[in-house]
């Protein structure tokens, strides 16, 4: 437990003066996201500790360096949880590289984002300035969202001091069903479930089993053998005690998403399109992949040029990117922006960090 | 109206853009337009337009651009905060004719909207596919989606279901300079910064907003609406801590006080009890074992909190009778005194007795009665303050004493606003809660979408000058900074 903002503060600041560049690190745990930086280091770990954890306010704030694990025993220990399921990669990752990567895990269609849980955040800017946007409390239009901007921004607008996030009761119950299924089936699936009031928390499709994980009161779970049952064709099932599935999902530790390196082109691509989309252009029968999220997400392994995964992706309405290659050379790993967007990405970045400082080039190499 | 030369050039230029019958260039014509909901605060703009047509939209703003003329944009003005009051030397751009439905998709759940559609139609519409959209501010019957984007508006079912910015997917518009931009994707993610999260919200300040996707939700196969009452209304404000101790998020829980239950018993004639000191309404939704297991621990929970009496509406109709008296608080308010200013701090829910309290000292010292409506919660209060604007003074001192209570919620830990925004009613305030180089970032922010400063300039961000003469107004002369004087847990 530590207060280390006047630390990294005069570290900022210094670079800010040299006009030197930071590469922000936390855990450690995520430095395969976003593009490789050659920068000196600045370490958010010595910025530590649970700051408030109100149980009945459902609300936590923590300094960015405090360990995931740190948080999500805290909050267990009052029967609560995070809602978007945070990936990990390593027991080290903290509060900050979560914001930073803003990388939600299996729950996210059903429960919430990594965004959708921002309440506040404290940042240090470009300048090696202390501010805070946001609050602790659930409602607060006072100002721009400077906060959940954060999210996702891979370090390249702000250094996360502390972060406020609304919390969720535990659900008491879990189970998951298995179904056989071809993957563009289930999309109607997936929504009968939901309309019929089905507690579905997480689904995923792999090699032709789409698992649906439920959870929600005691006896609404015990129910579902039997309704399930009645309704539809499943073929197994697995309780709480067996939910091994969707962590192994979400920490990417099933063997699928290993990348062989004996193909030095090869990436991990992750797909985001809205639920109804015809993928084939993009991913053939052929292809070995993972969806998840209700088929809003694909995985998929590709030795192709990125420009011509962007450009079929960009034609299906969807956005594409490199989640983790052999290849330390690919530097455009993110889909492509609009000319007009492009432009207030680099304004916004000027805006918190006029001389380019903080994490250059970590998400798009122009800024 | 003043015939200055930006005036004939804009009405100039905008005669070849849209049909004349949708310039408002007069007097009469543009009276209408002078406020949004919070009427106290007015202005004439130069001109207001009603386009037809996102081109028309464009042309209209390439054409501020070029004429350096601030533009202000207004769905169907129900604001509260003055965010959509006209400049005096700007267009007002009126978007309540692009109130189409484009799509509705059952499949993957969304709908794609013009922004002048009522909040309300959107539900009407999904529910031919047994979905509904979730955020329901109180207006909901006259508000449209684009003004809910501009504040990003609250309502009733937060808790559970988020507020507007975590029920949009995609927003489509133009930038200042007339540019064509999507912000989001159908899908739940996109490329680059999360500048959607940061353009909700930002009261049209920087960028123009004419499609928006929403994700809808399938329609809960079960709901109950409880109404607790109590003779404390601290005794109250316990019981939701006690709730949401207990692991419950019902899908709503508001709070009113005697003053708003009298109201709006007397308006809605909903079976509220008049004799109580605070009510509770809460609504469980879900599947019918999970209402069952809920309303289960509920009653628990309820019966150790100390109420005084419960009721649980029998069907639907009584449903909506319990509803809609919370959600006509605000017009039962307005029966009863000729005005009344409307407050919108968030505080954390365990301050509650504490910023009552204060609020009824402050009821007394100014001599004016205070409706408290709660959307308990999420901490978001509505203390309406009734007055009477007619009486010269009354509106500086409601003014003075809703201030107060912002301070008060700033310092125990909450936001001068919760849903309805800062526009120029908060302004004020807007340096207590935030310190100078906080201010001077959000005018960063702006800076990067908007150069010129020509949308809706003025609202939500004070200038830096005006901040340190706000400050000394207040009995505070920095920014309250609690969060890090809280106690660390171990």
């Amino acid at each position: 437990m530590q207060d280390s903002v006047h630390i990294l503060q005069q570290q900022v600041t210094q670079a800010f003066n040299d006009q030197k560049p930071l590469s922000i690190v936390g855990g450690n745990s995520k430095n395969f996201y976003g593009n490789p930086l050659d920068a000196q280091t600045i370490q958010t770990t010595c910025h530590t500790g649970i700051i408030e954890h109100e149980p009945t306010e459902l609300v936590i704030t923590a300094r960015a360096g405090t360990p995931l694990s740190e948080i999500e025993q805290a909050l267990a220990a009052h029967h609560q949880t995070l809602a978007f399921e945070p990936p990990y990669f390593s027991s080290e990752a903290t509060v900050g590289g979560m914001i930073s990567a803003g990388l939600s895990g299996p729950a996210r269609p059903y429960r919430a984002s990594v965004q959708d849980a921002v309440l506040g955040c404290t940042i240090l800017n470009g300048k090696g300035e202390v501010l805070r946007f946001g609050g602790k409390v659930m409602k607060n239009v006072a100002g721009y969202d400077v906060s959940r901007l954060m999210v996702g921004s891979l370090g390249c607008l702000g250094i996360i001091l502390d972060v406020t996030l609304k919390v969720i009761p535990e659900t008491t119950a879990e189970a998951t069903f298995i179904f056989k299924m071809k993957p563009n089936q289930c999309p109607a699936f997936m929504n009968e479930l939901r309309h019929q009031g089905y507690p579905v928390s997480a689904s995923c499709h792999f090699e032709g089993e789409l698992l649906v994980r439920f959870s929600g009161g005691n006896n609404e779970i015990e129910s579902l053998n039997k309704s399930l049952g009645t309704n539809y064709a499943y073929i197994d099932t697995r309780q709480l005690h067996d939910s091994g599935f969707w962590l192994d999902l979400k920490e990417h530790s099933l063997p699928f998403f290993s990348l062989d390196k004996e193909d030095a082109d090869l990436s991990l691509w992750r797909l985001s399109v809205a639920a109804d989309t015809d993928v084939s252009s993009l991913i053939d029968a052929q292809t070995n992949f993972i969806s998840e999220w209700g088929n809003c997400v694909y995985w998929f392994k590709s030795n192709s040029q990125s420009e011509l995964i962007f450009n079929t992706a960009k034609n299906i309405g969807g956005s594409a990117s490199v989640f983790k290659t052999n290849n330390d050379a690919v530097t455009n790993r993110f889909q492509p922006l609009s000319a007009v967007v492009s432009n207030w990405h680099k304004e916004l970045k000027n805006a918190f960090d006029p001389v380019d400082i903080l994490n250059r080039g970590k998400m798009y190499v122009e800024f | 109206m003043p015939d200055t030369k930006k005036r004939r050039q804009l009405l100039e230029g905008l005669k070849s853009l849209l049909d004349a019958q949708y310039i408002l260039s007069t007097q009469e014509q543009l009276k209408p337009f002078e406020c949004d909901g919070l009427s106290v605060y007015r202005e004439l703009p130069l001109v207001a337009v009603l386009p037809g047509s996102t081109a028309e939209v464009q042309a209209i703003i390439m054409l501020c651009h070029d004429l350096a003329v601030p533009l202000v944009t207004r769905g169907a003005g129900t604001g509260l905060s003055a965010g959509a009051r006209p400049h005096p030397e700007g267009l007002l751009l009126v978007l309540t004719r692009l109130s189409k439905i484009l799509d509705i998709n059952p499949k993957t759940m969304t709908a794609r909207l013009e922004p002048g559609v009522r909040n309300l139609a959107i539900s009407e519409a999904a529910a031919e596919h047994c979905l509904f959209y979730a955020p329901d501010p109180s207006s909901q019957i006259a508000c449209s989606i684009g003004g809910n984007i501009a504040e990003n508006a609250g309502g009733v079912h937060c808790l559970k279901y988020g507020l507007t910015v975590h029920n949009i997917l995609r927003l489509k518009g133009f930038s200042m300079t007339g540019e064509e931009v999507v912000i989001g994707a159908e899908g739940l993610d996109s490329a680059g910064f999360n500048l959607q999260s940061l353009i909700i919200g930002s009261e049209g300040m920087l960028m123009v907003i004419t499609e928006i996707t929403v994700n809808l939700l399938p329609k809960p196969q079960h709901t109950e609406v409880l109404l607790a009452a109590f003779d404390d209304i601290a005794t109250a404000g316990q019981a939701v801590s006690n709730i949401i101790a207990a692991g419950l998020i019902p899908a709503g829980l508001e709070m009113m006080d005697n003053n708003a239950i009298c109201a709006a018993e007397d308006y809605a004639h909903a079976g509220y009890p008049r004799d109580a000191a605070a009510i509770l309404l809460i609504e469980i939704d879900g599947s019918t074992t999970n209402v069952e297991e809920q309303l289960k621990i509920m009653r628990e929970v309820l019966n150790n909190s100390g109420l005084t009496a419960l009721k649980i509406a029998r069907d639907d109709n009584e449903r909506a009778l319990f509803w809609k008296g919370r959600k006509s608080a605000f017009p039962a308010v307005g029966r009863i005194s000729p005005d009344y200013y409307c407050m919108d701090g968030t505080i954390p829910r365990k301050a509650l007795p504490e910023v009552l309290g204060f609020i009824t000292a402050l009821s007394d010292e100014y001599g004016f009665l205070v409706a408290n409506v709660f959307h308990a919660g999420d901490g978001n209060l509505h203390p309406l303050i009734l007055f009477d604007a007619n009486v010269p003074g009354q509106l500086e001192s409601v003014e003075e004493m809703g201030g107060r209570i912002l301070e008060k919620c700033i310092e125990v830990g909450g936001t001068i606003t919760g849903e309805h925004g800062v526009g120029l009613e908060k302004i004020r305030q807007m340096p207590l809660q935030f310190t100078d180089l906080e201010i001077s970032q959000f005018h960063a922010v702006k800076m990067a979408f908007d150069p010129d400063d020509l949308l809706n300039p003025g609202k939500n961000i004070p200038m830096l000058k005006h901040c340190q003469e706000y400050r000394a107004l207040s009995r505070n002369l920095e920014p309250n900074r609690l969060l890090t004087q809280h106690k660390t847990v171990e």
